[in-house]
């Protein structure tokens, strides 16, 4: 109990780090993943240079104000990047449908396509940063939108494992396992916007675990393939095999909820930060 | 305590409703997702291996941008309406020299081995055809051939395969006769993995298009010129005069062996050279229903001729009366044995320079033998083919006329260096 007192009481700052540490993360991801193209269009740096620059600026706001996210600087910095980011992971879902989906509307072609759930991670830590700032972080309001947030990414992660072994024709059984998770997630987190009590809460946050778990299965079969792949370097196995980052979104998304209902567990005892 | 147990009751309650409508929430999502794979093609579901899967998607997803027209063409294809996966024919085969494409591992050459993996039949009747070694030996003699392609070769084609090159492609030099000669008869290129000959030559690549191989111009691609004059013939034949007038209506993309005359009521090279038409036989061996060496300077029978005649004929029986089929061949063997002839004729000019010592052993180094050489490779074979095909002007301007007059030079020009060779 003490744990998840101090988890609450710090909400905004954990969030804070929570954003920064994504963005720092997607610079990698996004590399990985671009490569794959060669970045072969200019506007694939984009998302690259974006989250540079948002983990650089958010980084030196937040420092300046002391891990404070509605400090001088980190809230407009914050603000403006979070703005950018939702336009970003907006634009990113069109240019990654856009890569073949759009040119034939087929079940195929959106397998097949560019992962285009995967931009709005941007959209997802945008509108993070924004209720981080807008959002009073007393009361009940908090902790339902970072659920909701962490709600919409398990939606995206169903999408994503849906569409990516997909492309691998669900070839091993285990390919469903990330979906029925993300699914099982996705339901609960959903229920939960509505049921803040104690009982339930307790299923979710087993329910969280189990995303944990599968995200850091999937992680050691990705890393497992990858590491035996065909290609002649490690780096061109980790660029064109399978993508071996994606399932610690599980754990990343997991633990966003699990912050989230932390907070709604918390309202009924009124612990809350003010930052 | 009992106001505490019904609360304890109802709040069990009621966390089963939640978890039941958490759970029911999740699947649906999850039965979404299962109706919805299953709506996929076939191709993209239900293959041996998950590279052939990921190869429909995969492979396009550069391609579209780096070779786009060879994604079209696949897509239009038979291979990709029957479920062929890029990877299906670019992955290595036995003995084939491979290579890593972004964690595909890919055959280096495709050659007809990847295709005899689905056509067997095919490529055996293919093999041990006069398009496969002997093809490639008559430019190139038995390079790059393995003893067993050498053995198998020579036991299809006796003197054909083990052979020295055409002294002419000597004499042009590599840089001709590899853009030049090569360009054709690589159709017959003995592969390093062991298989024989390029199947693409007449399918093409990434169409792998039966109606492809169905268009006499595909042919005569190859099948053209004064020394093969196929196509030139076909086309002021009736036969391909009806073609260029009906080829609308015909259905060249029906299936090998459910063609019928229904579908090609009108002849192309492959109706009669291969096709099963109307439940014949279809073969790839180009050579199955030649009854004679039209190649050859004399043309004699081949082995076989009464058999290879009689599967021609069987063709021909589709459209015409077994009268006029008879009649046909009766006036064929009739202009053949003119022209062997005439064709004997220029040879016993030849023969007797030669044995006057009037010209040196070595081929083609004095103009009378380019002369010779023209007079039975290009308008002897002209005369023959023009016969066998329908071809009336092959027969007699571009045939028997030029031999007219190709034999009266050569007697010219023999009477002129023995008189140069007696002196004053």
């Amino acid at each position: 109990m003490r744990v998840l007192s101090w988890v609450a009481s710090r909400r905004a700052r954990l969030l804070e780090g929570f954003v920064l540490g994504n963005f720092a993360f997607l610079v990698l991801d996004v590399y990985l993943a671009h490569s794959v193209n060669s970045f072969r269009h200019d506007a694939e740096w984009i998302p690259l240079a974006f989250s540079v620059a948002a983990t650089a600026l958010l980084g030196v706001a937040l420092a300046r104000d002391r891990w404070a996210a509605r400090g001088p600087w980190a809230h407009r910095v914050g603000l403006v990047i979070g703005l950018g980011s939702v336009a970003l992971g907006v634009a990113g879902v069109g240019y990654h449908l856009q890569s073949q989906f759009f040119s034939q509307l087929t079940i195929r072609s959106l397998v097949y396509t560019a992962p285009f759930a995967a931009p709005l991670a941007y959209c997802g830590l945008g509108f993070l940063l924004l209720v981080n700032r807008m959002v009073p972080q007393q009361g009940d309001e908090w902790g339902r939108w970072v659920v909701f947030f962490a709600l919409g990414g398990f939606f995206g992660v169903f999408v994503l494992a849906l569409c990516d072994h997909a492309q691998n024709g669900f070839f091993y059984p285990s390919e469903w396992w990330p979906v029925i998770s993300s699914a099982l997630a996705g339901g609960f987190l959903a229920v939960s916007l509505f049921d803040r009590r104690p009982p339930f809460l307790r299923i979710c946050f087993g329910v969280l675990s189990l995303q944990a778990a599968v995200g850091l299965a999937g992680f050691y079969f990705h890393l497992a393939a990858d590491v035996n792949g065909l290609s002649a370097s490690l780096f061109e196995n980790f660029v064109h095999g399978a993508p071996v980052f994606a399932p610690l979104l599980f754990v990343d998304l997991g633990l966003l909820a699990a912050m989230g209902l932390v907070a709604a567990a918390n309202d009924t005892s009124n612990h809350g930060e003010t930052a | 305590m009992k106001f505490d147990m019904q609360l304890r009751a109802r709040l069990a309650a009621m966390t089963f409703q939640s978890a039941f409508l958490a759970l029911a929430i999740g699947g649906a999502l999850l039965l979404g997702a299962v109706l919805l794979n299953q709506a996929r093609p076939p191709s993209d579901t239900s293959q041996p291996a998950p590279e052939l899967v990921r190869a429909i998607g995969r492979c396009a997803q550069c391609h579209r941008d780096e070779t786009p027209a060879v994604v079209h063409q696949f897509e239009r294809s038979e291979h990709s309406r029957s479920n062929v996966t890029c990877f299906d024919c670019h992955q290595p085969g036995d003995g084939q020299e491979s290579f890593d494409h972004y964690n595909f591992r890919l055959a280096r050459d495709v050659t007809s081995l990847n295709c005899r993996g689905c056509h067997r039949t095919e490529y055996e009747q293919f093999a041990r055809s006069r398009h496969a070694l002997p093809a490639w030996a008559a430019v190139s003699g038995p390079e790059g051939m393995t003893p067993e392609q050498i053995a198998f070769g020579e036991r299809h084609h006796p003197g054909a395969v083990d052979r020295p090159p055409n002294p002419l492609a000597r004499l042009e030099g590599a840089a001709a006769t590899q853009t030049g000669c090569l360009g054709c008869h690589q159709i017959g290129k003995p592969n390093a993995d062991g298989s024989i000959g390029s199947c693409t030559e007449c399918h093409s690549r990434h169409s792998t298009s039966i109606e492809l191989a169905r268009e006499p111009q595909t042919c005569g691609h190859c099948h053209m010129g004064p020394d093969h004059a196929q196509i030139e013939i076909y086309n002021e034949s009736k036969h391909g005069v009806l073609f260029a007038t009906q080829r609308s209506s015909l259905n060249l993309r029906a299936e090998p062996k459910l063609l019928t005359t229904a579908d090609m009521p009108v002849p192309t090279c492959a109706t009669c050279h291969l096709s099963g038409l109307d439940g014949l036989k279809v073969t790839h061996d180009t050579t199955e229903r030649l009854s004679y060496w039209l190649f050859d300077p004399v043309s004699e029978r081949r082995p076989g001729y009464a058999r290879a005649q009689a599967e021609m004929q069987e063709t021909c029986l589709r459209c015409h009366a077994s009268s006029s089929v008879k009649r046909f061949y009766e006036e064929a063997e009739a202009v053949l044995a003119a022209t062997n002839e005439r064709v004997r004729a220029g040879q016993e000019v030849m023969a007797g320079l030669r044995a006057e010592g009037l010209l040196t052993e070595d081929p083609f180094d004095e103009p009378v033998e380019f002369l010779y050489f023209d007079y039975w490779h290009y308008f002897g074979r002209t005369a023959k083919h023009g016969a066998f095909m329908g071809g009336a002007d092959f027969v007699q301007w571009h045939g028997n006329y030029e031999l007219l007059v190709h034999l009266a030079e050569l007697k010219e020009i023999a009477r002129e260096l023995r008189d140069r060779h007696a002196g004053p």
